[in-house]
């Protein structure tokens, strides 16, 4: 049976023109970019081009761009790297975070640092009453963190306020863009931003922080002055390349690229409403990226859906998923609907550049009938 | 290996626990040809057990699994079954402990929790059939309106597991595939290495996979309630109620057992019967343990019951893993209703009577009945009788 990758929220497929650029990079620029020599010049070179090609892109001077070793990784040097920085400030973030920003926060406040999780209402906007509390502490707080596209429904969240009371406030934000990057127009304005190159074709284990060097920030490793010192070891010249490669490609895809796969969701979404009774739709009450379709089926075991669906061809997933592979009741689906959210099984169809018309038009009546069949399968059965 | 009743190509569900009975299983259908799904059941916290876990249902085993599945190039999926888990299994083994008795645990999972969540989920997944590493053997009808699918012992009886499975949920026979039934415990360990596989020295899981620590004491403790009588001090009186001693608490007597009594008895002396309600640990010596029948409730049939005559049927009864069975003759209790009538509802409560005297016929421990190698049904002891043999009107019949 052919495969039907619906999982490009996770990961996307590597673009053959980062591949190509990659490999060149690695055979030719053998060098260490610290090194006081030709190789090692070689390398530099190749490692601040593909700086300078993202500063292009992003709007920031290249001094702002920091290659890290994902986004995960950039989450936790924004946020911890600021708790670090900053003691007494609180660490602000909304409830509706990636793990890598919400445990980041868990870890912190087990260790006695004052954490603010911010309300999200269903339309995306965050809670604005305790967005001003938390911004109104007599110490104001180190960083407030709040996703720019939410990983598991789609939901944009509306940044604009954030930013324009945080900064009032002298706060710098954080914003994780890793679902945003080549779908929304990345925020503009923000004092730390978190990217991931493998959702938009580039090499997995590589991210970019974006940083106004105007807030102070602590690193999490040592033993380097690599990227301002902010990530000590021996850069990846190739994974940085790569990345520029693909994050510049997928920007300047963008406008096309978001308007072809909202069609694309559009048509699956409607497909699934019109059969599947009491289909849930995430992050319909506010605006969502163009390439997540998250749904919820009521009445059956929540880590059941992306092993039923993996063995008729279709690559999804539920929702976020543990070490051992089973899934939790998501604290976002929890933030967003409440205890409700816990009664339904989360899918995440997500959209990518190899979807096609016709991979969605198969796809459709598998995941309808992995569907009904579950259903079937747990109606009743008590 | 009965492969499918079709002899097609099946989709078939692998209950994979990352031990090396279920690898071999798995490796066993692949090689048969079949669509093989790997499943592993997360039964309990891990938080709970820190530290290394030597036992299946640890997360080494779900990554064990993971592991094997990828070497055997099949699909594997974790499911969560830890709430019924816990409200089956895990609240039931400290209730029955703190009712004085000794539970099954293993035997409670396979009845209630593991299979029938398998046979759902099976289902959704869209598998024709459900395999397990068990040493036991299912056979099928070759016509399936050939009447019912039977379940046996596993023809290693040294491994034979079909002590467990007396509560399978019945409608889920046909469905049953246990390659690993007609094979014993080195030929599964040279086929596990001849594949490379990394669980093939994997050491036998001896303990219950929620206490891998074998103290049931402790774990019972950390789940009653802080003074719950069952660990509150009490005494250990002779048959004749004779105060012989003090305990720490009746929870985790077993009866039979000799160890956890004490010193300084003059003779021999073994748990006869846990009393909760006056906290007694009575004791006696080896004779006081025999025992000439037995009441069996909660009881599942797995093939027609023939005992609703005076003289009940003649079966074959095993009272605790690796035991073997007795002859015995089972009727239906007299449960306030009339002996059901033949083509009636079987009884779920039974009365059991040994043909010679048992030794240490446990409360809570699960007794089996089989008609040669075949399971008949089973259910739970709830109480043993001393009182001499009843002989029954025709003696003659012998179990085979």
């Amino acid at each position: 049976m052919n495969r039907i990758y619906l999982d490009h929220a996770a990961t996307t497929p590597l673009r053959p023109s980062v591949a190509r650029v990659m490999a060149q990079v690695a055979l030719e620029t053998p060098g260490n970019p610290s090194s006081p020599h030709h190789e090692g010049r070689m390398a530099r070179g190749a490692l601040e081009a593909a700086r300078r090609r993202l500063a292009d892109v992003l709007g920031v001077p290249p001094g702002w761009v920091h290659f890290t070793h994902g986004g995960t990784e950039s989450d936790n040097l924004a946020v911890e790297g600021r708790a670090r920085a900053e003691p007494r400030g609180a660490i602000v973030i909304s409830a509706v975070e990636h793990s890598a920003v919400r445990e980041t926060a868990a870890h912190l406040a087990g260790t006695g640092h004052r954490v603010i999780v911010l309300p999200v209402l269903p339309s995306g906007e965050i809670d604005p009453g305790a967005l001003s509390e938390a911004l109104a502490a007599p110490v104001p707080p180190a960083l407030v963190s709040v996703q720019a596209v939410n990983s598991e429904t789609g939901l944009v969240l509306e940044l604009g306020p954030v930013l324009e009371r945080a900064t009032a406030r002298g706060v710098p934000v954080h914003v994780d863009a890793v679902q945003a990057l080549g779908r929304i127009p990345l925020p503009e304005g923000v004092a730390l931003l978190s990217l991931s190159a493998h959702k938009v074709g580039g090499p997995r284990g590589m991210g970019v922080l974006v940083r106004d060097p105007s807030v102070a920030l602590h690193p999490l490793h040592h033993g380097g002055s690599q990227e301002s010192g902010l990530r000590p070891g021996t850069e990846n010249v190739a994974g940085a390349v790569g990345s520029a490669e693909a994050i510049e490609a997928a920007e300047e895809e963008r406008p096309h690229e978001a308007a072809r796969l909202g069609a694309l969701r559009q048509r699956l979404e409607t497909a699934l409403l019109g059969s599947v009774p009491g289909l849930r739709i995430h992050g319909s009450e506010g605006a969502r990226a163009p390439h997540i379709l998250g749904v919820g089926l009521p009445g059956i075991p929540g880590d059941l859906l992306p092993g039923a669906l993996d063995l008729e061809g279709v690559a999804a997933s539920a929702g976020s998923a543990c070490r051992s592979g089973t899934t939790e009741p998501s604290p976002t689906l929890l933030a967003l609907y409440g205890e409700g959210a816990a009664a339904v099984a989360p899918v995440r169809l997500s959209l990518g550049r190899g979807t096609t018309a016709e991979g969605i038009e198969e796809a459709i009546p598998r995941i309808l009938g992995v569907f009904e069949r579950v259903r079937a399968g747990f109606a009743g059965a008590g | 290996m009965d492969g499918g009743r079709n002899g097609g190509r099946e989709r078939v569900l692998v209950a994979m626990s990352g031990g090396v009975d279920s690898s071999v299983a798995a490796a066993l259908l692949v090689e048969a040809g079949h669509e093989v799904v790997g499943v592993t059941m997360k039964t309990f916290c891990y938080d709970e057990n820190q530290g290394p876990t030597r036992t299946c249902c640890g997360l080494d085993g779900i990554m064990d699994a993971k592991a094997v599945a990828s070497r055997l190039g099949i699909a594997h999926y974790v499911f969560d079954v830890e709430e019924e888990f816990t409200r089956d299994v895990i609240d039931d083994f400290v209730d029955e402990y703190a009712r004085g008795r000794t539970p099954n645990p293993c035997v409670r999972c396979n009845s209630n929790t593991k299979f029938r969540d398998l046979m759902k989920r099976g289902r959704a997944l869209g598998c024709d059939a459900i395999a397990t590493g068990h040493y036991v053997r299912v056979e099928h009808p070759a016509d399936p309106a050939g009447g019912p699918s039977r379940l046996l012992r596993g023809a290693d009886h040294q491994k034979d597991q079909a002590y467990f499975l007396w509560g399978l949920p019945p409608e889920l026979l046909p469905l049953l595939r246990f390659p690993l039934g007609s094979l014993d415990k080195p030929a599964v360990r040279e086929l596990a290495r001849a594949r490379d596989l990394v669980t093939a020295e994997k050491p036998e899981s001896q303990e219950i996979c929620f206490v891998p620590t074998g103290d049931y004491r402790g774990f019972l403790g950390k789940r009653l309630a802080p003074r719950h009588p069952a660990l509150e001090p009490g005494t250990i009186v002779s048959l004749e109620g004779e105060q012989l001693g003090e305990h720490r608490g009746y929870a985790g007597f077993t009866v039979g057992q000799r160890r956890g009594l004490g010193g300084g008895f003059p003779e021999r002396l073994f748990v006869v019967e846990v009393r909760p309600e006056t906290r007694e640990v009575v004791v006696g010596p080896r004779e006081a343990l025999d025992a000439g029948s037995m009441v069996v409730e909660e009881v599942r049939w797995l093939a027609p019951f023939e005992g609703s005559g005076p003289s009940g049927a003649p079966v074959g009864v095993q009272i605790r893993h690796r035991a073997g069975s007795v002859p015995a003759r089972l009727f239906a209790a007299e449960a306030g209703a009339a002996a059901p009538e033949a083509g009636a509802a079987p009884p779920s409560r039974v009365r059991v009577e040994f043909e010679a005297p048992q030794s240490a016929v446990t409360p809570g421990q699960s007794a089996v009945f089989f008609d040669g190698d075949r399971v008949l049904g089973g259910g739970r002891i709830s109480a043993a009788s001393r009182s001499p043999l009843r002989r029954p009107p025709s003696p003659s019949a012998h179990p085979r």
